[in-house]
């Protein structure tokens, strides 16, 4: 038992999960406008004054879905589907691991997991380019 | 140099489109904009030119410029900060002596009229301000001098944007505000004893990014990080509401975790965003650490009254105090979570939520 342990604090509930329940309503409409006119549209959970109890409330009450994803760049991103279709967590990290952003995505696929337009044309480059050197190399052997 | 865009610079440091994006994500956030906005905030920081940043200190603490570079790192803080071209600043530059004076005086012709000054602590003007000097000129000078060449002031702590500490009676060194000083410029407060990291950096990113001076309050602070009480996002709100206060530091209440007001929490008048964006990495703020608000980000903090004594001294009007914010906590509270801070600061300007006047009435 730590010194801290011993520090008598007691917490009592003071019923202060309605912001979650606000955060759930405003998901709600942020669904419903992705099914009606297909505009997607995100909550900034960092901005909000969320105890551990509202998280776990929405934790809960989203669940978890199907499709769970990490992204390497500037840190960790951790993304999931929850288990309401169609909303996404998305946490960014720093390198150290501390949360830079929270949002939650109301989308069919977050942005962060697709590839950019221009990567794409870097890429069809850099494939080009190993290509043409593997035939050097080959053509230097033979 | 000069023309180099924040994402050239970004993308010197290896960091990709994707990581771009999350980098404007967390902008975004930062600058407490809608989440829609992160596009916007894309295209104008890939555009945006890296500005001249000249930071003066005066009668302060270096407290301020603590909390920024203590910042966690490798941080966003750390990434605008590489990204901005911070040609003066006593603390962190290499050069000393005359090769930093001259540093100063090249960065500023060479940007006249498009730096931006930033100011920590206040300006003694005593005597012609003789209590402060560098390099053989008083801060009163040098103010002025930079002041003009300035597209705009950002007054980083509470001393440069109300006097703060210096300021405190009887006032030895006849210490003022940036603003008593510079009239012509257009001067943003980020107050805070010290402010909030990513406060300050969320100012110098929106100029970054938009090159505009953002939405300011009365008193020249930022709306999107000043427009709510600390009260108004509190999480020991609810006990407040229901009228459970600690009464002592030791007692069954402040063991429960009830609220502070009457051992002195600020919290109700103090505009910062300590019980949202936290500190330490988001670890804590103060009320969560069992102490009251200070008020820190407040004109005359230092010189309102004990830091432990209630707001209104309540006795029997506690109940009545608490009722007249459960009520505006009805009007303005239910899913005040969603808006953005932008919005709702603006619908802030025409109802200001509770203040010392309301909780005495
Ligand atoms: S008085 Fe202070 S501790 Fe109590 S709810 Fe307001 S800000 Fe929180």
């Amino acid at each position: 038992m730590s010194g801290l342990d011993g520090i008598g604090v007691k917490v009592i509930d003071a019923g202060g999960d309605g912001s979650a329940r606000a955060v759930l309503r405003e998901i709600e409409t942020l669904l419903t406008v992705l099914v009606e006119k297909g505009e997607e549209g995100s909550i900034d959970l960092s901005s909000l004054p969320l105890t551990p109890e509202a998280y776990d409330l929405l934790e809960e009450t989203l669940g978890e879905g199907e499709v769970t994803a990490e992204v390497s760049s500037l840190g960790v991103t951790r993304v999931h589907e929850t288990g309401i279709p169609g909303v996404w967590w998305v946490t960014h990290y720093n390198e150290d691991d501390d949360v830079m952003a929270e949002f939650i995505e109301v989308t069919h696929c977050p942005e962060i997991l697709l590839t950019p337009e221009d990567d794409v044309k870097d890429g069809l480059e850099a494939l080009r380019a190993r290509l043409f050197e593997e035939n050097m190399n080959k053509s230097s052997v033979e | 140099m000069q023309d180099e865009t924040l994402l050239d610079i970004l993308k010197k440091r290896g960091v990709s489109r994707r990581a771009f994006l999350k980098f404007c994500a967390a902008a975004t956030s930062l600058m407490a904009l809608p989440p829609t906005m992160a596009s916007a905030v894309a295209e104008a920081l890939a555009k945006a030119k890296r500005p001249s940043v000249i930071w003066l200190s005066f009668q302060e603490c270096t407290g301020c410029t603590e909390s920024l570079t203590r910042s966690f790192s490798p941080t966003l803080e750390s990434l605008i900060f590489d990204a901005i071209s911070l040609d003066y600043h006593e603390t962190l530059q290499a050069a000393a002596g005359t090769a930093a004076e001259a540093a100063r005086e090249t960065a500023m012709k060479e940007n006249w009229g498009k730096y931006l000054l930033l100011v920590d602590g206040s300006v003694s003007t005593r005597g012609g301000g003789y209590y402060s000097t560098v390099a053989g000129k008083t801060n009163l000078e040098t103010l002025k001098e930079a002041a003009a060449g300035a597209a705009a002031v950002v007054c980083i702590g509470t001393c440069s944007s109300f006097g703060g500490i210096p300021y405190a009676k009887p006032n030895p060194t006849g210490a003022v505000p940036v603003s008593d000083i510079v009239k012509d410029k257009p001067v943003i407060h980020v107050p805070g004893c010290p402010p909030i990291p990513a406060v300050i950096t969320g100012v110098l990113v929106q100029y970054l990014t938009f090159g505009t001076i953002p939405d300011l309050d009365e008193l020249g602070r930022p709306r999107s990080y000043y427009g709510d009480t600390i009260h108004d996002r509190c999480y020991r709100r609810p006990y407040y509401d229901q009228g459970k206060f600690a009464k002592s530091f030791d007692d069954e209440g402040a063991r429960n975790g009830w609220c502070l007001f009457e051992l002195g929490c600020k919290g109700p008048t103090t505009h910062n965003v300590c019980a949202t964006t936290k500190w330490n990495q988001g670890t804590s703020f103060p009320i969560q650490s069992g102490h009251g608000c200070l008020g820190c980000s407040e004109p005359n903090f230092w010189d309102n009254g004990s830091f432990y004594q209630a707001l209104s001294t309540p006795i029997d009007s506690v109940a009545a105090a608490a009722a007249t914010a459960a009520v505006v906590g009805v009007a303005a509270g239910v899913g005040v979570g969603i808006a953005n801070h932008h919005a709702k600061a603006k619908a802030k300007a025409e109802h200001e939520t509770v203040t010392v006047n309301d909780l005495e009435k």
